[in-house]
């Protein structure tokens, strides 16, 4: 036990040096930690965005060929998907059908790209909670041809609620067609597609679309728990897959699944109605090799800075034996084993390390709740990187620990060569500092 | 009883590309509870006796004997062990353990054997040391707090701390003054006496020797004189 105040007086003896020690070892710490930290919210910001984005996890798309042999997408009969997913208990949080067209938005001589998303507006009550309207009101959209436009959208158009506004599409068919809509609200969306998207009433939409009312071309599942998505998307392919006609969920090097499935849909012959089953992860697999990447360079960096660090360290307690030289002959004197005079020193290095591993986990921890506090926008494409324009960081207990514990072995592997040539010297060298250590 | 033997002992040292003959050939022997100066002008090889005796070091020639048992076929572990148990070492310049105050230094020779005291045994044993050396009242104070004499004072209680046969006290006066050097000797001297502890100190201040019941002078690595003035009763 008192080797250990021994060593700990030790390290506190020299202030600088340590300070700049475990300074070195703390700032180390600190960068991997912020990166590990950016890195592990990474996936779920992302995944988190786009799925406001398409409002699910999990997507059931209904495609059928034409006579002409055209792929069209569109569910006209949703009751089979209804009760699979519900047989199966799949943990959904609601569902949602939507029909959606890009179109070009004309209003007094100005014009804009808009996608336009048609809602069932009675099964998408959690819409109406993200959307901030700015100006107009949810019961507005009782009209028919009511639309939600953006506030940016609206003051590029100069538009205001009750202004009638065309917008040009395309059928599903491929036939142009233009349909009026009235401005019923105006909307802050605080998330990163805020403006990407207006907002019309399903029904219109689908007129437009020359669908029937009661169907739309995307069912989507927004699951109680977005890490359930890919686990719950196998079991609903199972379980669709005896009774309807699916494209094949399948993943290979060179394309997603939902790649797969586009595949399929133009280089096979098939006829009828089939469905494809696809998830966000489809499109965000691509996301995880940055998050690889980033964790590997969190690794590199961790082990530049090692290294560095592990030179310093040596170096260092070259010159504290040196400088304790006599200290590590009269214990010896007193009848210390050589593997006391060690004990002693790798315990200074051991705390110097969890001092400065501890310093830079705490500091990295106060650094990101800073970050995490300030609004940097919607504006730039690294929002998609946010959480509604807020950095957020997730730090792993495992992985923090076992940076802990890699800082702690190397700085214990640095400072071993010293302290060993330090134990293993006679005593009487070091009482009359003869010299050998430098040897 | 003789505790130390010392046969035809030499000590060379290599130095650049020559050697110093520091002991050359010395022989004599140490009684159980003897109070012995080594005497002699600085490099005469007092130093290096000392340390050949305190098992720090070993003899280029000859054989040290310690309680019957020849030091020079010991392995580390064995000749570490050996110092902890019947040696204890005062220093010229104290080599007290900086970050440990007075009590704790005095403890750490009974922190590194085998064998374990308990610690009331530990704590009581530990004051009467600070006690016998006069430092009562700093015993919570650590080295740098502490003049010359009294950091002396502690290295004699931290050499008495394992209750050794014998202390080995290289020139514990020169870094003192006068009096302060003769009350050091003279603490040595009554320790020897209440304890029966074999005192061994070298000493190059003649004023100081007259103290010692055994002395040996040296010059050049040899003896050139023993004088035995008091047989101490085992």
């Amino acid at each position: 036990m008192k080797i250990f105040i021994i060593a700990l007086r030790n390290v506190n003896r020299q202030k600088k040096r340590s300070f700049l020690l475990g300074g070195a070892i703390a700032f180390g710490i600190m960068i991997v930690t912020l990166i590990n930290g950016f890195a592990g919210s990474f996936m779920e910001n992302v995944a988190d965005n786009f799925s406001q984005l398409f409002a699910g996890h999990i997507f059931i798309e209904g495609v059928e060929k034409t006579e002409e042999g055209k792929s069209i997408a569109l569910v006209r009969d949703e009751t089979i998907l209804l009760e699979t997913v519900r047989e199966e208990g799949i943990p959904v949080q609601y569902i949602n059908k939507r029909s959606a067209f890009g179109g070009t938005v004309f209003f007094q001589g100005k014009s804009v790209q808009q996608q336009v998303v048609g809602i069932s507006w009675d099964e998408e009550e959690f819409l109406k909670d993200r959307l901030h309207l700015v100006d107009g009101g949810f019961e507005n959209m009782e009209l028919k041809k009511g639309i939600i436009l953006s506030q940016n959208v609206a003051a590029k158009l100069k538009v205001e609620i009750n202004d009638t506004i065309d917008i040009r599409l395309r059928t599903v068919f491929g036939q142009l067609n233009v349909g009026d809509f009235v401005v019923a609200a105006i909307s802050y969306d605080p998330g990163l597609f805020g403006s990407i998207s207006a907002y019309a009433n399903l029904e219109y939409v689908n007129e437009l679309l020359t669908l029937a009312p009661w169907e739309y071309q995307t069912l989507g599942l927004f699951l109680d728990d977005i890490r359930l998505m890919d686990v719950e998307v196998q079991r609903l392919y199972q379980a669709l897959g005896e009774k309807v006609e699916l494209f094949e969920r399948k993943e290979t090097v060179e394309e997603n699944p939902f790649m797969a499935m586009m595949r399929q849909g133009e280089e096979e012959e098939w006829e009828g109605i089939r469905y494809r089953l696809f998830t966000l992860n489809d499109f965000l697999k691509e996301l995880e090799q940055i998050v690889i990447t980033l964790n590997i360079a969190s690794v590199v960096i961790l082990l530049v800075l090692l290294v560095i660090i592990m030179v310093g360290i040596t170096n260092t307690f070259r010159m504290i034996m040196y400088e304790r030289i006599k200290e590590i002959g009269t214990m010896r004197a007193l009848g210390m084993q050589q593997g006391g005079v060690k004990s002693i020193f790798l315990l200074e290095a051991l705390f110097l390390s969890l001092g400065g591993a501890i310093t830079g986990l705490f500091t990295a921890g106060i650094i990101m709740f800073g970050l995490s506090k300030i609004y940097w926008g919607l504006g730039t494409p690294l929002s998609l990187l946010m959480k509604n324009g807020y950095l957020t960081f997730s730090i792993q207990t495992g992985q923090a620990l076992m940076y802990v514990i890699i800082v702690a072995l190397f700085t214990l592997a640095a400072a071993y060569i010293p302290t060993r040539k330090a134990a293993k010297m006679k005593p009487v060298e070091a009482l009359y500092n003869i010299g050998t250590f430098r040897r | 009883m003789s505790i130390i033997q010392l046969t035809d002992v030499t000590k060379d040292y290599p130095l650049g590309k020559t050697t110093v003959h520091a002991v050359k050939g010395v022989t004599f022997e140490i009684i159980e509870g003897d109070f012995i100066s080594i005497a002699g002008p600085s490099g005469s090889g007092k130093s290096t006796i000392l340390n050949l005796i305190g098992c720090i070091d070993t003899p280029t020639e000859g054989m040290v004997t310690i309680n019957g048992e020849t030091t020079s076929g010991l392995k580390d572990r064995e000749i570490t062990r050996l110092r902890h148990n019947v040696l204890g070492f005062i220093f010229q310049s104290f080599n007290l353990i900086p970050v440990l105050n007075v009590f704790e230094n005095i403890e750490f020779p009974l922190l590194l054997g085998e064998e374990r005291m308990g610690k009331k045994e530990k704590g009581e044993w530990i004051d009467y040391l600070v006690e016998e050396v006069g430092l009562t009242e700093w015993k919570k104070h650590r080295p740098n707090e502490l003049s010359g004499g009294q950091r002396q004072r502690v290295a004699i209680a931290r050499a008495l701390a394992t209750r050794p046969q014998i202390v080995l006290a290289d020139e514990p006066t020169a870094n003192l003054d006068s009096t302060t050097g003769e009350s050091i000797i003279e603490l040595m001297k009554k320790i020897n006496r209440e304890m029966n502890t074999t005192f061994i100190f070298s000493t190059h201040d003649m004023s100081i020797i007259h103290i010692a019941d055994h002395i040996i002078q040296l010059r050049d690595g040899l003896i050139i004189s023993e004088e035995r003035r008091e047989i101490p009763v085992s």
